[in-house]
């Protein structure tokens, strides 16, 4: 066993990373959770002696991964541990074949088989009936498959079949530069775009040991926040279209239109795309463009705060939302919550608050007084991030923003020196997307991708959605998942 | 609800839309087979207060039977080939397909090869293209209403008008 230990500016250490044999893999698992660590997600990989099982800890210092190799292709299961971690061994079995001891059944999720049994909970008993959706949904909504176990109207139960837009940009990006990596991470997803492509970044300038300086910092925290913004002011309006209340979702998809369109002002594209790159950020915004989308937030937050005060008194849509969905905070804790879904039911925790790659000077969690867990309360926990948005954007954008790079080693002196981390190539990012806590993993190999790894917030969210819907009433999942509002391609990749 | 209803009214007095010209209808069904999801944001997008699709008859439903155009987003991974050809085959005669964004029409496509059947083109005959990554709801607009208008002799679009 060896570890690697750096002294260093919270936060902005290259990750820890520490070998173990497979037989120690859950002991040194158990010790990282014991020290405090929070399961941030694990994967597979193929190393010099086979296959190779990593595991993602957060710590408020310095971000660990345990790393075994599994040269029969098997390890320990660590699911029992870590409720969160059944999603990522069962993807790494599926597309790596690596086997979990202990996790029964190891039911298939990237893989589609034919047979139900493979990969649904087997449901037993009078009156049970399953309803299938998917994968082709009646709106304008992504494609995914959802199998419900329902007594009645009441949900035992509910499969989810994800991976229908499995493209492989993972697999795809191995091999290649860094900066072809980029490219594929932009593909995954589009309305996470800025996010999932910070995270890359931010993983492998840790991975070869730079910091970003201040104007780069200010640079993505900006873009960070535009995408939050018209994410949440989308997700508002889908919760309102849930129940149907029109003028609610109309005046919210209003609003995020002009969002949009301030992105394609400020940026060049609606949907931020291409703003992000490697060690550097050429985003340039004038002292009068700054100003002029300073007014037009301020704008379009009176008109936002106007709009959702009447939404208080709309009994059409509150009386839909109280109890619906209702997730414990116990529960999110347990399945690794992230989110506005996790911080809905209590849990305080929001990356923003621990990113020293990132602008977010004293950033407080959003908490709510009444954090119910159920669809009231996430769309509530989004308006008051929506609020904190506003905020943040004001003060980033109160100067002009000029182009901004990297500069090696740490913030303070006494840091690591560049080549330092370079030893390890490994780096892990994480970031808050609108959705919850992104983690990218890069390995890198000679400055070329060796392996990538991008678990996003929607990946941690979708068993806790399952979780949510259980003992609802069928017709109301509509609005539990769009409570949510996760994405399909995030997960799929 | 009075403050809300008097916010949307100003809302569509300054967006102040040019009059549609109302010269039939076509029902649009869409299928993700494989996209980031950008493409889906700016086609629910086009039915926003500031381009208002269905003002020109056109309209999203929510079954391929009722559809007359079937607009196809992403790079078509190999689980969509089959689910997108039900819809297709599900579809009344007769029945136009569009290749709404750059991945379906086939441009820098990124990904596993393995996972990938290739272009739309050679899944479903195309008959409209509508280039952007992704393209933005005005484009959308726009290229269905000239789909509208040129189909009519093709007594595609339902016609209202002599």
């Amino acid at each position: 066993m060896s570890t690697r230990h750096v002294s260093i500016v919270p936060g902005l250490a290259p990750a820890a990373v520490e070998y173990v044999r497979a037989r120690e893999w859950r002991m040194a698992c158990e010790r990282q959770s014991g020290a405090g660590g929070r399961f941030c997600g694990l994967f597979a990989g193929r190393g010099p002696m086979g296959l190779q099982a990593n595991c993602v800890f957060a710590h408020a210092d310095q971000d660990h991964v345990v790393c075994a190799s599994a040269p029969g292709g098997e390890i320990d299961t660590i699911v029992d541990l870590f409720a969160a971690a059944e999603w990522d061994e069962r993807e790494a079995h599926d597309c790596y074949g690596l086997r979990f001891d202990g996790h029964e059944p190891l039911r298939s999720l990237i893989d589609h088989p034919a047979e139900p049994d493979a990969w649904t909970v087997p449901i037993h008993g009078h009156d049970a009936y399953r309803v299938a959706v998917g994968p082709i949904h009646a709106g304008v909504i992504e494609s995914g498959h959802f199998l419900f176990a329902v007594v009645g109207e009441r949900i035992l139960h509910l499969d989810l079949r994800l991976f229908y837009k499995h493209r492989g940009l993972q697999i795809a990006a191995e091999g290649r530069s860094l900066a072809e990596g980029l490219r594929h991470v932009q593909r995954v997803c589009g309305a996470c775009a800025v996010t999932n492509t910070v995270a890359y970044a931010q993983a492998c300038e840790s991975a070869l040991g730079f910091t970003p300086d201040r104007q780069l910092r200010q640079a993505r925290t900006l873009l960070l926040e535009l995408e939050r913004l018209y994410n949440h002011l989308n997700d508002i309006s889908a919760i309102c279209a849930g129940v149907g209340f029109a003028p609610g979702a109309t005046a919210f998809a209003g609003f995020k239109e002009r969002a949009q369109r301030l992105n394609q002002r400020l940026s060049g594209h609606r949907f931020l795309f291409d703003t992000v790159a490697l060690g550097a950020s050429t985003l340039r915004i004038g002292q009068a463009d700054a100003l002029a989308a300073r007014e037009e937030l301020a704008a379009l937050h009176q008109e936002e705060g106007r709009v959702w005060r009447e939404l208080q008194f709309a009994a059409s849509l509150q009386d839909r939302l109280d109890g619906v969905g209702a997730l414990t905070r116990a529960d999110a804790e347990r399945l690794g919550a992230t989110g506005p879904v996790a911080r809905a039911t209590g849990l305080r925790h929001d990356t923003r608050s621990e990113s020293p790659r990132l602008a977010y000077r004293s950033f407080t969690p959003a908490t709510l007084l009444r954090a119910t867990g159920d669809v009231s309360a996430r769309l509530n926990v989004r308006q008051i991030e929506l609020e904190q948005t506003f905020a943040i954007l004001d003060q980033l954008l109160s100067s002009r923003v000029t182009p901004g790079g990297v500069k090696p080693g740490g913030a303070e002196p006494g840091d690591f020196k560049p080549g330092d981390a370079a030893l390890t190539g490994l780096g892990v990012a994480r970031v808050e997307s609108p959705r919850g806590e992104t983690v990218c993993v890069v390995k890198t190999d000679r400055r070329a991708v060796e392996r990538l790894h991008l678990r996003t917030g929607s990946y941690a969210n979708w068993p806790v959605l399952v979780c949510a819907t259980r003992d609802n009433l069928l017709p109301d999942f509509p609005l539990i998942n769009k409570s949510f509002e996760l994405c399909y391609a995030c997960v799929d990749r | 609800m009075f403050v809300l209803l008097r916010h949307l009214g100003r809302v569509r007095r300054e967006i102040a839309l040019p009059r549609a010209q109302r010269c039939g209808s076509l029902a649009l069904r869409h299928v993700d087979a494989g996209s980031c999801n950008g493409c889906e944001h700016e086609l629910a997008a086009s039915a926003n207060p500031y381009y208002d699709l269905q003002r020109h008859g056109l309209g999203i439903v929510a079954s391929p039977r009722h559809a007359d155009v079937l607009l196809v987003t992403g790079q078509i991974t190999t689980r969509m080939v089959d689910p997108l050809r039900r819809a297709y085959d599900a579809m009344p005669e007769p029945r136009l397909v569009a290749a709404l964004g750059d991945c379906a029409i086939g441009h820098n496509t990124l990904g596993d090869p393995a996972q990938l059947a290739g272009p739309l083109e050679g899944i479903l005959p195309v008959s409209l293209r509508i280039p952007g990554c992704p393209p933005t709801p005005q484009q959308i607009a726009d290229a269905l209403v000239d789909l509208m208008l040129s189909s009519r002799s093709s007594k595609i679009a339902r016609c209202g008008c002599p």
